[in-house]
């Protein structure tokens, strides 16, 4: 199989793995009142965010100047 | 210190916690301020150069890049759950997520020095061109920040071994997993300025 499909593979169950954590965090996280407590929700949200946007590469939605034939 | 942190009244206590976490907070803002002029440096060098990257230059690989966000966003979670497992005292599954959090970090350096290798053996390097030198300084600041990174995680995990934090009182824990997470999020918009911009 070709590099590049298995790291999209790879990159796509990881995203949604450790995006759907984020989420669950973030709802967990919620209620909580301290400013530590709110830095972290951002934290999370921005995380989640991240995994949206490597969602997107391993679609190739967002190619990137690399371009999806090159790696 | 260990010893005399437990000594104060638990008022006190808290007095200096949030005394400790606003300046922490403005440390982690100081470092945004930093990251925010090299991404400006970076954003005026793009937005004025004729071709990106220039040509001849082989630009960082996409989805080695995307396997290796993961890997970091992935030890995100895990400081997270450690935490969580902290204050609710599994002293055991806290362990086991920062060992975890601290090997996916090192994965994460891993995975750059092999970018950083393949880079400079395809001829893009610091001195090649202005995408180069663009490129290294800012992984190579954020890959800075996640070996201080995982030097702090080690520090607070050998710390709560020997009983310094309680599930009271654990700010050297809070302002690792505030650190941890702030790399994490410098990591979301170098990756997307880095790579995914086209």
């Amino acid at each position: 199989m070709d590099l590049d499909v298995v790291l999209r593979v790879i990159a796509f169950v990881g995203a949604v793995v450790v995006g759907l954590s984020a989420l669950q965090s973030l709802i967990a996280e919620w209620p909580k009142k301290g400013l530590d407590d709110h830095v972290t929700k951002v934290m999370l949200a921005l995380l989640a965010l991240g995994c949206v946007i490597v969602i997107f590469v391993a679609f190739g939605i967002f190619p990137g100047i690399a371009g999806p034939t090159k790696g | 210190m260990a010893t005399h942190a437990l000594t104060v009244d638990d008022a006190t206590y808290q007095e200096v916690r949030d005394q400790r976490l606003l300046g922490f907070l403005f440390f982690l803002i100081s470092d945004v301020i930093i990251f925010s002029s090299f991404i400006y440096g970076y954003i005026y060098l793009r937005s004025t150069a004729m071709a990106w990257p220039p040509p001849g230059i082989e630009p960082a690989a996409l989805y080695m890049a995307g396997v290796n966000s993961i890997v970091l966003f992935g030890s995100g979670a895990t400081m997270h759950y450690a935490m969580e497992f902290f204050k609710h005292g599994d002293k055991r599954k806290f362990v086991g997520y920062m060992i975890a959090t601290i090997i996916l970090g090192l994965a994460f350096l891993g995975g750059q020095a092999f970018e950083y290798f393949n880079l400079l053996h395809a001829g893009t390097t610091w001195p090649s061109s202005i995408y180069g030198a663009a490129f290294f300084t800012l992984t190579g600041l954020h890959g800075f920040h996640v070996f201080i990174g995982v030097i702090f995680l080690i520090t607070v995990l050998i710390q709560a071994q020997r009983g310094t934090y309680t599930q009271q009182r654990y700010f050297g824990l809070t302002a690792g997993a505030l650190y941890w997470h702030f790399v994490d999020v410098i990591w979301v918009a170098l990756f997307s300025l880095l790579y995914v911009w086209k």
